[in-house]
């Protein structure tokens, strides 16, 4: 059964073999049903009776989408700006609200400094915010950090440019 | 040049990541769910890492709910036997390969980064057919 996107998109699946033969169709109709196996398989729209309670009941457990976070820095510091204070509380919430959580923390810089400082200041700059969490009471075990320097920046700039978007960590929760 | 403010000692770009093998997480589970590793069979639990070639299997009562590195979602129904025989990803590239296989039972799948990466780059094989998932949210339901 295939289904609309929650972005309101609407992707596909294509039957590449069936019944052991290769095969070339494409499921691409949302709110559809196909019953597999045969080469050219029959897809049916779900009309209205809709989903199945089954069907509704595994929909509902699926885990919630993962959610990100923006913290932004001053300028060559660890130091977050004082808007991006308020974000960590958010983060806190989210991450305690989850079923078996999971946190990625990746750190940024912008161009001002040589390239192998903004690596180490990256990485300084998600291993805070993961000391941070830490003394939240989040297990270690469920949070990752690494830096990225200034190889990918939120807005292109030349080099040694100072900008205040691209001094961030990125933080995403699933 | 700028100096850096900073406590050094800091010798490695990338900091070790604690679980590199870790393909999933699990999320939630309900009534008898389990996980089949190299013949040990491991009570699913919320937070349990999977690895790849783990089997999922619940029971009549049973459901288990889990997240993948690249984003991809899979709820498990009742009474079935998923494993994930394929899971290859590299975060930073945001691109990868994944075959799940659906032997019984229903899956609930909203696919991730690795479907997005390339053209058939997730596939769902069940006993009669191999699907290619691009982009997308759909159910999975094998008959006994």
């Amino acid at each position: 059964m295939l289904l609309p996107d929650d972005g309101g998109g609407q992707g596909s699946v294509a039957v590449l073999e069936a019944g052991g033969q290769p095969a070339d169709a494409v499921i691409a109709a949302g709110n559809s049903r196909t019953k597999l196996g045969d080469a050219t398989p029959a897809t049916k729209p779900l009309g209205g009776k809709g989903l199945r309670k089954e069907e509704a009941a595994l929909l509902t457990s699926l885990p919630p989408p993962a959610k990100s976070f923006t913290l932004y820095f001053q300028q060559g510091t660890t130091t977050l700006v004082p808007d991006s204070v308020n974000v960590l509380a958010a983060l806190r919430q989210e991450i305690a609200a989850r079923s078996g959580p999971e946190v990625e923390v990746t750190g940024h810089t912008d161009t001002v400094g040589s390239q192998e400082d903004n690596d180490r200041l990256s990485v300084s700059r998600a291993e805070e915010v993961m000391n941070w969490l830490a003394g939240q009471g989040f297990d270690r075990s469920v949070m990752s950090a690494v830096g990225r320097g200034e190889r990918e920046p939120k807005l292109a700039t030349a080099d040694n440019v100072d900008s205040a978007a691209n001094r961030r960590v990125e933080v995403l929760v699933r | 040049m700028l100096r850096l403010p900073l406590g050094l000692g800091l010798a490695a770009l990338f900091a070790a990541s604690p679980a590199l093998a870790d393909i999933a997480r699990i999320k939630t589970t309900s009534g008898a769910a389990a996980i089949e590793r190299g013949g040990q069979k491991l009570k699913a639990a919320p937070g349990l890492t999977l690895q790849k070639g783990d089997k999922l299997v619940t029971g009549k009562d049973g459901r288990m709910s889990l997240t993948f590195v690249d984003n991809t979602r899979f709820a498990l129904g009742p009474n079935s036997s998923v494993s994930v025989s394929e899971f290859q990803y590299d975060r930073t590239r945001q691109k990868g390969t994944m075959l799940t296989q659906v032997d019984r039972g229903s899956l609930a799948v909203v696919s991730g980064k690795i479907a997005k990466s390339d053209r058939d780059a997730m596939k769902v094989r069940t006993p009669n057919t191999l699907l290619g998932v691009r982009g997308t949210k759909f159910i999975v339901d094998v008959d006994k």
